[in-house]
């Protein structure tokens, strides 16, 4: 099995763009290659990741990104669904010792987009789950009243992951949403679906990150300091949310393979930057019990100490996280980016101010975390 | 290079309009079938590959969510991977990568559509942008387009184009008469086929693809557990994926570079230098009879132009050199994110000699195919009976 170094990384703003889709896409490629002084040609496949349900009423997405994505005539394919599947694909051939170089590039154009909350609905099943409304949304205010109840989680702990967030993203260049709130303007956002507060909902955003990978071999010759892979695991959960105990998510599982393949025992110490999805604010905090950075039902306490500041032993979503970015399908390869810069000492005013040499980036999507995946990225 | 793949067991559906069963059975049939087939048991399985058409199809996004339960995905990992028709080809591919990377011992790899819960061609209506692309609308309008552009560019009698289409047509049915698990069972003459009603010029009823439910589920394992588990085992020899432009004006569609690149990647991987002699049989995605022709040449099974010249010479048809689509193929059946998978448990039946009364006696190494897109996606998976 051949190491897997990441060369190169760039990434579009989450606000709205006025360039087309196409244009869009091909800005942070040619970013990328133009970084290494590669050509399109030179790189032996594209791993694209984009999706049908939020792609401009356009099916077959990745059909339409073909050109813009530099994947023209080359091997190459697509991941439906979350572009952290397409950053652990595009490991594959390297570690097969089939490719030297793969380019991988997640897109989406919110602005063109219905809301999430539309899209989403069309997750549910069209005979039980849809006609009651449920979307992402309604089902992550289930999760956190849950949350809630039965650990005794407070609303002002939820809201304190906005204030650190929205602070982090302030220093992040490529955030969609800065502005300072305080936990009061949080807990005074309006209900959108009880228990959840607008602040704590994450927007629709622009994004196209693109990320070249390369063999140990190549990424050492293409830069000073890549970044290896070191670790991967995913699952998912089944679909219906009443089969379903909503805060024992496959995160765990998850998490447990991809600390075992990267040799981590304790991640809570060995790890110095996480990079999680939370599309809900509260969401942070039970993702970091099921990573493993604190006990089961301890996540308001673990926001509490400060530990997951910038400042703190493990920061938790420096770059501002998905609270304030949300390119749908683009979020878990923008952590999986992040991560990257941390590691690279390249990540400009948010970078931590410590030496960092083993970060994680998470991604989630489908109801209250159906599926679930963890990339562990070392020096 | 990675280590060696091979297929270890193959599910599908009987296919064609199933209102038997709803969408997650339908896939649960495929799943259960391929167990059946490898011998083993959901949990000896490390995750699943799993792919469709977009979500407008049947009107569930992000679908594999819905079905992961008849995956048998829950606490496993789950890959979705998709490239428009071609999907069926790209799954395999995924799960080739992901096993011979090392990150997995066995793959599951499951495709489906349930084509009669929406409506497939206003689906792909959506595959084209909303402004000048719109306008070509529907596969029948794409494809006819293209078999004009085809017998123009080699100037192709048009008589001799439609008999060497008819027998494409009539070999398939007759193929899907053999294959109990084939959607359209009917016997055609060339008559019947030259004769049919016209879709759009040149392409009539019998040269179109029908509208189906079907799912086809397909196990991968390494070398290792190939060899444990599995008495003849499919081996993955080679593949190859392309594409091209998104507009369709700004490529040849009748020299189809995706087609010619990829097979000749998955030529060179499975050390084939003269694929019509060393294929013994080939399972080519042909949602129309006049694409099979292009599809012939394109794959490099006979010269450029003379497609019409060998079918008509009986090249491609039972008995002949390099029998094609003895499934009868999409022809017969066409659950369009499952057809391209469908093709390479076709072709892991044919070099396993399990493909029953469709089975092309000594087959050794098979070629499977499927394209997608606005045609613009082609992929290709070689399989062969020796690793």
């Amino acid at each position: 099995m051949q190491k897997v170094g990441i060369v190169e990384v760039a990434q579009s703003a989450g606000t709205e763009s006025p360039l087309s889709l196409m244009e869009f896409t091909y800005k942070p490629v040619k970013e990328v290659l133009d970084k290494v002084g590669m050509k399109r040609d030179e790189v032996d496949m594209y791993i694209l990741a984009s999706t049908d349900v939020f792609h401009s009423g356009m099916s077959c997405a990745n059909a339409f990104d073909w050109d813009a994505s530099g994947a023209f005539m080359k091997p190459a394919s697509r991941e439906e669904g979350d572009a952290i599947t397409s950053f652990v694909y595009g490991c594959m051939p390297i570690m097969e010792g089939k490719c030297d170089t793969v380019l991988v590039v997640g897109l989406i154009k919110g602005s063109e987009n219905a809301e999430n909350d539309t899209l989403t609905s069309f997750v549910a099943d069209p005979f039980y789950s849809r006609p009651v409304g449920i979307q992402e949304t309604t089902a992550a205010a289930m999760q956190m009243r849950l949350y809630l109840q039965r650990y005794g989680i407070t609303e002002e702990q939820c809201a304190k992951v906005v204030v650190k967030n929205l602070s982090n993203a302030l220093f992040n260049p490529y955030a969609h949403i800065k502005k300072r709130v305080s936990v009061d303007d949080v807990l005074n956002s309006e209900r959108i679906c009880d228990p959840l507060k607008a602040l704590e909902c994450a927007p629709k955003s622009e994004g196209v990150c693109a990320m070249l990978l390369a063999s140990e071999e190549k990424a050492k010759k293409l830069t000073d300091k890549p970044v290896w892979f070191k670790g991967w695991g995913s699952s998912m959960d089944t679909f219906y949310l009443g089969d379903r105990d909503l805060l024992d998510t496959q995160l765990k599982t998850a998490a447990a393979s991809a600390y075992k393949m990267a040799g981590i025992s304790n991640p809570r110490k060995e790890i110095d930057i996480a990079e999680t999805c939370e599309p809900y604010a509260f969401q942070e905090l039970l993702w970091c019990e099921e990573l493993g950075f604190c006990a089961q039902g301890q996540g308001g306490k673990l926001i509490d100490s400060g530990v997951t500041q910038i400042t703190g032993e493990l920061p938790v979503n420096p770059s501002g996280g998905v609270l304030a970015m949300n390119p749908y399908v683009a979020r878990g390869l923008y952590r999986v980016a992040e991560a990257v810069l941390q590691i690279k000492g390249k990540a400009g005013e948010h970078q931590l101010d410590k030496k960092v040499n083993t970060a994680l980036a998470h991604s989630t999507y489908g109801f209250c975390g159906q599926w679930q995946g963890v990339v562990i990225l070392g020096s | 290079m990675g280590r060696a793949v091979a297929v270890i067991g193959t599910g599908q559906t009987k296919h064609g309009r199933r209102d038997d069963l709803s969408y997650p059975d339908l896939v649960r049939e495929a799943v259960k079938k391929a167990f059946e087939d490898a011998g083993i048991t959901p949990k000896d399985v490390d995750g699943v590959v799993y792919g469709s058409m977009p979500s407008m199809m049947e009107g569930v996004a992000y679908n594999h969510f819905y079905f992961a339960d008849a995956l048998r995905t829950v606490g496993k990992p789950l890959f979705r991977t998709e490239t428009c028709g071609s999907t069926g080809q790209s799954v395999a591919h995924t799960a080739i990568h992901w096993v011979a990377s090392g990150m997995a011992d066995i793959v599951l790899v499951v495709a489906s559509e349930k084509e009669h819960e929406g409506d497939a061609q206003a689906t792909m209506m959506t595959i084209l942008e909303p402004f000048l692309m719109v306008t070509i609308g529907g596969a029948p309008v794409a494809f006819s387009l293209q078999s004009r552009e085809w017998m123009g560019y080699y100037h192709i009698d048009e008589d001799k184009a439609r008999e060497a289409a008819s027998i494409v047509s009539v070999d398939s049915h007759d193929g899907g008469l053999n294959n109990p698990l084939a959607h359209i069972r009917v016997k055609l003459t060339k008559e019947d086929v030259s004769k049919a009603p016209i879709i759009t010029y040149p392409v009539r009823l019998y040269d179109v693809c029908p509208v189906s439910d079907g799912a086809c589920a397909v196990i991968f394992a390494s070398e290792e557990k190939a060899k444990k588990i599995c008495k003849k085992p499919a081996w993955v020899k080679g593949i190859g994926f392309r594409g091209e432009e998104y507009f369709i004006g700004d490529s040849s569609k009748a020299v189809w570079q995706s087609t010619i690149e990829a097979s000749k990647e998955a030529y060179k991987e499975a050390g084939i230098t003269n694929p019509l002699k060393e294929l013994d049989v080939a399972e080519v995605y042909n949602p129309f009879s006049y694409q099979e022709l292009m599809f012939l040449e394109c794959l490099g099974l006979c010269p450029p132009g003379e497609a019409p010249d060998y079918v008509i010479k009986g090249t491609f048809s039972p008995g002949g050199e390099l029998p094609c689509d003895p499934s009868g193929g999409v022809l017969c059946c066409n659950p369009i994110g499952a057809a391209g998978l469908i093709r390479v448990a076709e072709a892991a039946l044919q070099v396993t000699g399990k493909a029953g009364e469709h089975q092309v006696e000594g087959a050794k190494l098979a070629l499977s195919h499927a394209m997608g897109g606005a045609m613009q996606f082609n992929g290709i998976t070689i399989l062969g009976s020796e690793l």
